[in-house]
């Protein structure tokens, strides 16, 4: 095992495949730190260029683009809070609260770290023990499915801010806008008024983009361009101490298990990871309200789970032939164009690739860390650019990268459609990730629920007799109960 | 820093630039048939990317970019069973710049009332790739190795065999069919996309897994999983141990064809061009063999008999939908 790795690095250490690898990681980067552009585009437009490549040196290539586009969203999360991908939507609750108390550098610094050694750990993750993982998301069928959406969707308490009432009004909202298009199951249109183009639904990514960042730059436009004056960026302290870094070790350790486990869950994927390991950051913490005024812990959940979800998703694909989110499917026809079938005998048959995958994982891991650090000075600069120039470049790329989804000028459509809707929610205070939360998750929820049905043929008892199920929605409800005697106890003692 | 900055807008010009540069390219002329192609022909793929369809799509296209002269760039537009991507290509202009890849699932959103259009609504530049290697999968601990132990056992439990299935989808079609000629009766139960069913035979959640042979052969080699005969009219090259269906007394044959669709209105002198294209593609020795490592078939229809086809699988599909 540890020498077939060392055959695999030695397989990549070649200076074309390097050098590829630095072009990945660079291009991710830039395609992740842009609201709009993601991972996803960023392999969708490489993968061609692969077709002429050998095996290894195109996956390399795909490997760079994957863990760049998904760690480059922090920067524009924790200085503009303006999430660059869906991955780094938790970043901005404290990362940006950081940057406003003039710790920018030291949020970068958190957030770097915990994204190295997320996706680290991930990594070995996926070398020793993808098989016995694989097979254990294997269990995970419609029954287990809808108990874990359930559960997930107990946390939008935690994500609610003051009024869950709000929060809750939200994530129906979400599961609303879920339910436009074909329904799951039977295809039939729902909610589309007769326009054919919402026979699709709505997408993940306009939504996203335009609840966040588009409504974001409304609300900055409204405050009129306060000529940016000058922060002072000299001071501006990048140094993390070890024992700061240590007292995160089990929020880091719990944040990078779970983005492994909701990896490998086809379907989940890593835009929820990073929200929930974040809500459970915070309803694991001693100090709650700390959360979204800056809270180190929070940044470091969500960074560490989001790049951990990589290793994880994957798992699936490269032990079972299972793409769990587009990019891993997206990875799955790289490789079959390859004449490699992800699957049971992929290591077997073709050890010499899979190794040479896992290296240029490590070496992208590596490079990512060091691009960033070496760049941190670099992105806070960005704050200098005055706003009104920089944010209308910002919606531009909005909307090349809303368009970039399925080219077509519907999705613009509805980005700035959702770009309203979430400023208002946020002059409302309405809590605006309870919304994602319920359009992500709503859908899930009817398609495990239906075909569970199917398989039981009409029963619900196996929801709450097969075993994963079964715990999970006694920890849903052993969840609501400790916060109803929380908020009680805190009623009765205020 | 000011240099640093100027670097950072050029790159941001330089993406808009090239995001809008085919656009740009698009609406500068109304494409002279004589010439065609004379710039980049977008292919739309009505699913998403890393499916059978979009790499079968992705492996002719690099063969017939070399026979066109020009480049294809291939766009995946998901959605609503296909019929998304299907109606941009019908919204687009008849100038044979925008294409369509796609299979006979398009012709069973009609018969399911999903979509208005059909076979009847496309000129067809012809078929270059079949798929006959569709299949019935069982999981190696099954009670049943081929059709026989599976209809008896199926008579004796009737709605106990638990088959995988997307509604809607082809081999939704092909369950049907075979509870029609055996008089059997399963639990038609939804799984989702092919790699989605694929996990749920092997979690025990379902029985039967109805799928193409090239998307899994590696799990029958490694035994994992069983196919129970392959729905064509004859054995194929690449798995000769896997008898057909009609070897087992089961008549059922079908072809999953991958053709290439224009809007109605595109002038026949640019669809005979691309045709023309297609047809050597499809005569290409390396493609040939690329292809069979997936159990494909490379056959030519031309426009003509691929309108012909998919008329005779609609009428089939159609027959089948309806004795339900």
């Amino acid at each position: 095992m540890f020498e077939l790795l060392l055959d695999g690095i030695n397989s990549v250490f070649t200076f074309k495949i390097i050098l590829l690898i630095v072009a990945g990681v660079f291009l991710g980067l830039v395609f992740g730190s842009i609201p709009g552009l993601t991972a996803t585009m960023a392999i969708a437009i490489c993968l061609p260029i692969t077709y002429g490549m050998d095996s290894v040196a195109g996956m390399s290539l795909l490997m760079g683009l994957y863990i760049g586009g998904v760690s480059g969203g922090l920067i524009p999360a924790i200085l503009l809070k303006l999430p660059g991908t869906p991955s780094s939507i938790a970043t901005t609750f404290d990362g940006y609260p950081m940057a406003q108390k003039g710790e920018a550098g030291k949020a970068f610094t958190y957030a770097i770290t915990a994204s190295f050694f997320g996706g680290l750990i991930s990594i070995i993750a996926l070398m020793l023990i993808a098989p016995p993982l694989g097979r254990v998301a294997l269990q995970f069928g419609p029954f287990e499915f809808f108990a874990i959406v359930v559960f997930s969707l107990t946390l939008i308490s935690s994500l609610s801010g003051d009024s869950i009432i709000k929060g809750i009004l939200a994530a129906a909202l979400g599961i609303v806008f879920g339910m436009v298009g074909s329904a799951p199951i039977d295809a039939f249109p729902r909610f589309t008024f007769g326009f054919d183009s919402l026979d699709a639904g709505f997408d993940l990514l306009p939504v996203l983009i335009g609840l966040f960042a588009v409504s974001e730059i409304l609300i900055t436009a409204e405050q009129k361009v306060k000529n940016n004056k000058k922060k002072k960026m000299n001071k501006i302290q990048y140094r993390v101490k070890l024992k700061e870094f240590l007292s995160q070790k089990w929020n880091f350790l719990r944040s990078t298990l779970m983005g492994l486990g909701i990896g490998i869950l086809p379907g989940i994927g890593g835009g929820t990871a990073n929200i929930i390991a974040y809500a459970t950051a915070k309803n694991v913490s001693k100090t709650p309200e700390e959360f979204g005024k800056g809270h180190p812990g929070g940044v470091v959940a969500s960074e560490s789970s989001n790049n951990a979800a990589i290793g994880g998703a994957l798992v699936p694909l490269i032990s079972l032939g299972i793409p769990g989110d587009t990019v891993t499917a997206m990875l799955l026809g790289g490789l079959v164009l390859h004449g490699l079938q992800p699957g049971p005998m992929l290591i077997q048959n073709h050890g010499d690739v899979v190794y040479g995958i896992f290296a240029a994982l490590i070496i992208a891991n590596v490079l990512m860390a060091l691009f960033l650090f070496l760049g941190m000075r670099v992105f806070v600069k960005l704050l200098s650019i005055p706003q009104q120039i920089l944010l209308p470049i910002i919606f531009i790329l909005c909307v090349v990268g809303a368009f970039g989804v399925n080219n077509r000028i519907f999705d613009v459509g509805s980005l700035i459609f959702f770009g309203i809707i979430g400023y208002f929610m946020i002059k409302g205070k309405v809590p605006l990730t309870p919304l994602v939360l319920g359009f992500i998750l709503g859908p899930i929820l009817e398609t495990n629920l239906r075909r569970g049905l199917m398989l039981s043929e009409g029963s619900f008892v196996p929801f709450l007799t097969e075993p994963i199920a079964a715990v999970f929605l006694l920890l849903t409800v052993f969840s609501i109960g400790l916060k109803l005697f929380m908020n009680y106890r805190k009623k009765v003692s205020g | 820093m000011k240099n640093r900055f100027l670097l950072v807008m050029l790159t941001v010009l330089f993406t808009v630039l090239v995001a809008c540069s085919n656009e740009g390219a698009e609406s500068k002329k109304d494409g002279d048939s004589s010439d065609y192609p004379n710039k980049p022909i977008e292919v739309v793929v009505p699913v998403g990317a890393g499916g059978d369809t979009d790499l079968n799509t992705r492996i002719t296209a690099k063969y017939l970019e070399k026979e066109l002269g020009d480049s294809i760039v291939i766009t995946n537009i998901e959605g609503s069973g296909g019929s998304t991507g299907i109606k941009e290509v019908l919204s687009k202009k008849p100038d044979g710049y925008t294409a369509l890849a796609y299979h006979n699932a398009m012709l069973v959103n009609n018969i399911y009332g999903l979509a208005d259009y059909t076979a009847e609504d496309f000129k067809y530049a012809g078929i270059g790739i079949l798929d006959q290697s569709n299949t019935f999968l069982v999981s190696e601990k099954s009670e049943y190795k081929d059709l026989d132990s599976l209809i008896a056992y199926a008579k004796e439990n009737p709605g106990k065999v638990k088959v995988a299935t997307e509604v809607g989808a082809m081999t939704h079609l092909q369950i049907l069919e075979f509870q029609q000629k055996t008089g059997v009766e399963f639990n038609i139960v939804d799984a989702g996309g092919a790699s989605e069913k694929i996990t749920a035979l092997l979690g025990g959640r379902v029985d039967i897994v109805p799928t193409s042979l090239g998307l899994v052969k590696d799990y029958v080699e490694s035994g994992e999983m069983i196919p129970l005969g392959v729905i064509a009219e004859d054995r194929l090259e690449g798995a000769p141990d896997v008898p057909t269906f009609k070897e087992q007394g089961v008549d059922m044959a079908i072809d999953k064809v991958f053709y290439w669709a224009f809007h109605p209105d595109t002038p026949d002198d640019v669809i005979e061009v691309f045709s023309e294209a297609l047809e050597k593609v499809a005569e290409n020795e390396d493609f040939i063999e690329e292809i069979q490592k997936n159990m494909l078939t490379s056959q030519f229809y031309s426009s003509e008999e691929t309108k012909e086809k998919l008329n005779e699988i609609t009428e089939h599909d159609k027959e089948v939908y309806d004795n339900q």
